[in-house]
Formats: C-alpha cells, structure tokens, sequence
C-alpha cells in the first residue's frame, strides 16, 4: 500500500516535467572508516538546471532538501515502569527496517517548504520509518516512535537542520553534513528534493558507502567468517599478553 | 587520540581505556581478583554496547589473572586436579550461561538480570566479606592470636558420596560441591561477564577447606581457564569479543595489576579483605539503586536480531 501510494506519487508528480534537473555531486562516495576514524564531513552541491532540450531559464525561488538514511535494523523501544519498587522494562515495540541513520538537510523549516503530507509519503520525516511496527495498536506505536527518535537523536543518529542547505546562487546550493564516528557502516543514501511553491520539481538519489577498510575491516570479517580462530587469536593474545606483563614487572 | 574499535563500532580514546584498564589492574592486582566486576559496568558506563563490553572483558580477564597464575605455579600454589574439576563443570555452565545471555538480550531483560546479579552476588559477598574482616580486625587489635581455619575441619558437606582425593590440597572430599561451585560460577561469570574470583576464594576456603596457599592460585588457574573457553564461546555464538578493545584493556590491566600487587604486600590481610568488600559494596549499592531510583529516561532502545 505504501509502496502504491509511494510510486503514485513519484508518477503524479514527475509525469508534469516542471521543465527543471538538479545536477549534483556529492564529495566522496565512500567513507573510510580507519583506526583513527572519529567521524567524517560530507558536503552536498548541485544545481538546479533547465531540463534537457528546454531553452527556459529556471527561476526560483527554491527549497532544497537532503535526506540521509543509513542502513536499517530491527530496533525496539521500550519502556520501564515500576513494579513493586523495582524499575522494570515492561512494554515494547519493535520496529522492522528502521534506519540506523537519518539526518534531514534543508533549506528552510520543512513546515515551510511543504505540507505534512508530501513531508510523510517521501519519507523526510523520521516519524516515517514507525510506520512499520510489530505491534497492532495503532496509539502505542506512535508513542514509542515518538521516543526511539528522541532516543536516537540523542545519540546523534538522528536529527534535523532546518537551515543546513545554503543557496549560494539562485540555483546553486551546497549543504554540510558531519557523520558521527557513530554511524554504522554500510550503504547509505542521500535523496535529494527540489521544492518550488510546496512541489517536488526534481529528486535524485545518490549512494555512498561507510565502510571499515583495511585492519579494521580484516578484524570484523574474521570475527564474523572465521568466529572459532578469531575466539582463540584473543585468547593467546591474552595469554600472551599476561605472561608478558609478568616477565617484564617480575613479580 | 581516538581508536576506533571494528566491533563495538564506535571510536574512543585509547587513553581513557588504557587507563581504566589500568585503574582497574591496580586494584585486581591489590586485592587478588580479576576486576572484571568494576570493568564491565565502566564499560557499559562509557558508551560500549553491552554485549562487546560483556564479551571482551573475558578475554581481558584472561590476561588479568594469567600472570598471577603463573607466578603461584612455579611457587606450586595450584592445585591442578582441584582446578581441572572446576574448569569442566565452569565450562558447562558457561555454555548454559551465554545461551541465558542471548535469550535475555531478546527478551530485554538483560540489564536487569545483570544488575540483579550483581546486587545480588556482590551485595552477599561483600556483607558476608565485611564482617568476617571486621571481626578479625578487631580481635588482631585486642590482641588475640586469630587462628586460621585448618583443613582438616569438617562439615556435611565432607560427607557426600562420591569422594576424591586432592592430594596438593590435602583433601579427601566428594566431586559433588566442587562440580556445582564450578557449573554455579561457570554460568554466572559468563552471564555477568566476570570471572568469578571474588566468589570462589570464599567458597573454596568456607565450603571446601582448601587451604591457604592453594587457593588464590587455583581460584586464578581456573578463571584463566574457564575465562579463556568463555571468551571462545562468546566470540562463536554472538561475534561480540571487540579484539582491539580488549588488548588495550589488557595491556592497561597487567600493568596496572603489578603495581597493585606490589601496593598489595603493604596491607595486611584483614585491612585488604575489609577495603575489597567495602569496594564490593559500594558496587552493588550502585546496581541497587539503578533498580530502586526512578531512571532519567524511562524510555529505551536496542538492536534485535544480529542486523549488523
């Protein structure tokens, strides 16, 4: 049903060709996560070109926004209450395909850019992904998405910058976004709105990848694909390692 | 200067870590224990999920107590038949313990369980501790002469079936109490993430009469041991042992555990045992009152279902 109303909209919306592209690069299409990795800085740009073939000049004003998501997971929110004195977790919900990610760019508050509709059936909004949960009861699952975005945007996975896209000309726009040493590694995906007037006039969709490279990677594949010799590495290691702080302080 | 860690997948300072391995050595080295009880709630304080911190403080403990280990060895303060006895039926009960790990991690009572346990065990452990050096504390400053405990003092349980003799520790007693002190600790160390010495010591000398000069080190022999298959089995079933975050805990841990020891021969065995259980205490309060407080976020998150 979302997917229907998702590519209805995509149909609506890109068969009237508003006579506008958006050109856009992003500046590195693979983070490197490295021993010393705290953390990365990206920079969006791009601009707002005529159409192929169309000979008018786009005028403005527009509103970009940029939305990251990272790789999903299945993540749970729950709640503690008190029973008989001792704080419990009691309640929970699970959400399916939940983003580890989400950062929103924009260039202007979003309620001004657009209206909550076109805000929650692209999915800008990061109440978007608490749609999908495993619980039936409609109220209890906007409540605790409610709090896993507030838990999330906590950790600074999650969050919103109403003013991170910068118009430097009338359609030229760059935006800066910092990833935390946090953020999970794997396939992300920036989409890119073009807003004129409250309407989508163009989008695009890039990939980049955050991925783990050299000794880094080379631990975490082998704790993953050989888990036996990885378990007695550490263990000799530690042997290893006991027996040398014994020689070295002769106890 | 930030180390990034591949499996806790988060970036932190080598220095805070080696320092609280380090911290945490001087006092596993003071106090002949190997600090996985004050490492792993650090850990878990600071940041790192749970599940890692769990997982890689075992193997750190390897490295805490290896040196100790073979040190009472050359001095021949292990007795290996008793240990042996202990590390297969540890090792049983750490297989039941990891697989309770994972069944509570999805049920989401994990946290509980564990500050549960630790009230539990340590605020048990640390009373029962406290007294006992109290008393002797105060009977060293009236002058009286405190007798040891000789091993040849029986109770029931010196009157199960099934009897082996333990020639180092120069008992005769029944497999019975040695294996559930080895399955018992087994499980709880895996679950908690702590080897277990701070219960063993006492029940090898109160239960089982072990004499003084063996116990520390086949209490050691067997944390090494059964801390070593338990961090196999944790990096097998939940890929969760972060290598580089338990080396620079270890490197921290056996330098630190030097100077401890060496603080450790200032103090004397009553005052050493009195300032643990008071550590053990304040521990456990901490646990306690996370239960009994009203927490800041009542509100929580986790990852179900490995979906690294």
């Amino acid at each position: 049903m979302r997917l229907l109303l998702a590519l209805l909209t995509i149909f609506v919306l890109l068969v009237p060709a508003q006579g506008a592209r958006l050109v856009s690069q992003l500046s590195n299409d693979t983070v490197e996560i490295t021993s010393s990795y705290s953390g990365e800085r990206m920079t969006f740009f791009g601009s707002i070109e005529p159409d192929a073939g169309s000979t008018e000049p786009v005028v403005g004003p527009f509103h970009v926004v940029i939305v990251v998501v990272g790789p999903t997971q299945n993540r749970v929110a729950r709640q503690k209450t008190n029973n008989f004195g001792i704080w419990i977790n009691t309640d929970q919900v699970e959400y399916e395909n939940f983003p580890s990610y989400f950062h929103v760019l924009s260039s202007g508050r979003l309620t001004d850019i657009t209206d909550v509709t076109t805000l929650t059936t692209n999915n800008i909004l990061p109440e978007a992904y608490t749609l999908d949960a495993n619980s039936a009861d409609w109220w209890k699952n906007a409540v605790f998405g409610r709090q896993l975005v507030r838990l999330m945007g906590q950790q600074g996975l999650f969050g919103i910058q109403e003013n991170g896209v910068n118009f430097l000309s009338g359609n030229f726009y760059s935006a800066r976004l910092t990833l935390p040493s946090g953020a999970p590694p794997g396939p992300y995906i920036a989409h890119t709105y073009v807003f004129k007037g409250g309407e989508i006039i163009a989008r695009k969709s890039e990939g980049f990848a955050v991925r783990k490279i050299g000794f880094e990677r080379f631990l975490a594949l082998s704790a993953v694909q050989q888990p036996l010799l990885y378990g007695i590495i550490c263990v000799i290691l530690a042997l290893f390692t006991g027996w040398l702080g014994g020689v070295v302080f002769k106890r | 200067m930030q180390v990034y860690l591949p499996i806790a997948e988060l970036s932190v300072n080598l220095f805070f870590l080696v320092g609280i391995g380090g911290a945490v050595g001087f006092l596993s080295g003071l106090f002949g224990v190997g600090g996985g009880f004050l490492l792993t709630p650090l850990l878990i304080f600071s940041g790192v999920p749970a599940p890692v911190a769990v997982a890689s403080v075992t193997g750190q403990v390897v490295a805490a107590s290896t040196s100790g280990a073979l040190s009472h060895y050359r001095r021949g303060g292990i007795d290996l038949h008793l240990a042996m006895y202990l590390v297969l039926s540890g090792i049983l009960g750490a297989f039941g313990g990891v697989a309770m790990f994972a069944l509570l991690r999805d049920a989401g009572q994990l946290d509980l369980v564990i500050s549960l346990g630790f009230l539990v065990l340590l605020g048990s452990v640390g009373v029962l501790m406290l007294v006992e050096s109290t008393r002797s504390l105060l009977k060293a400053r009236k002058g009286v002469v405190v007798r040891e405990r000789l091993p040849n003092q029986h109770s029931w349980i010196h009157g199960l079936p099934m009897r082996v003799r333990f020639k180092k520790s120069r008992l005769y007693i029944s497999v019975l109490p040695v294996l559930v002190i080895g399955l018992f600790i087994g499980f709880v160390g895996s679950l908690l993430g702590i080897g277990g010495g701070f219960i063993m010591v006492p029940a090898l000398v109160y239960l089982l009469r072990v004499p003084g000069n063996v116990v520390i080190g086949t209490s050691l022999a067997q944390v090494v041991a059964m801390m070593a298959a338990t961090t196999i089995l944790h990096a097998v079933q939940s890929q969760s042992v972060d290598i580089l975050l338990a080396f620079c805990l270890m490197v921290g841990g056996t330098a630190g555990a030097q100077f401890g020891a060496a603080a450790g021969k200032q103090l004397r065995g009553e005052q050493l045992r009195g300032l643990l259980a008071l550590l053990i205490l304040a521990v456990a309060i901490r646990f306690g009152l996370s239960l009994v407080l009203t927490p800041s976020d009542v509100f929580s998150m986790a990852v179900v279902g490995g979906a690294r």
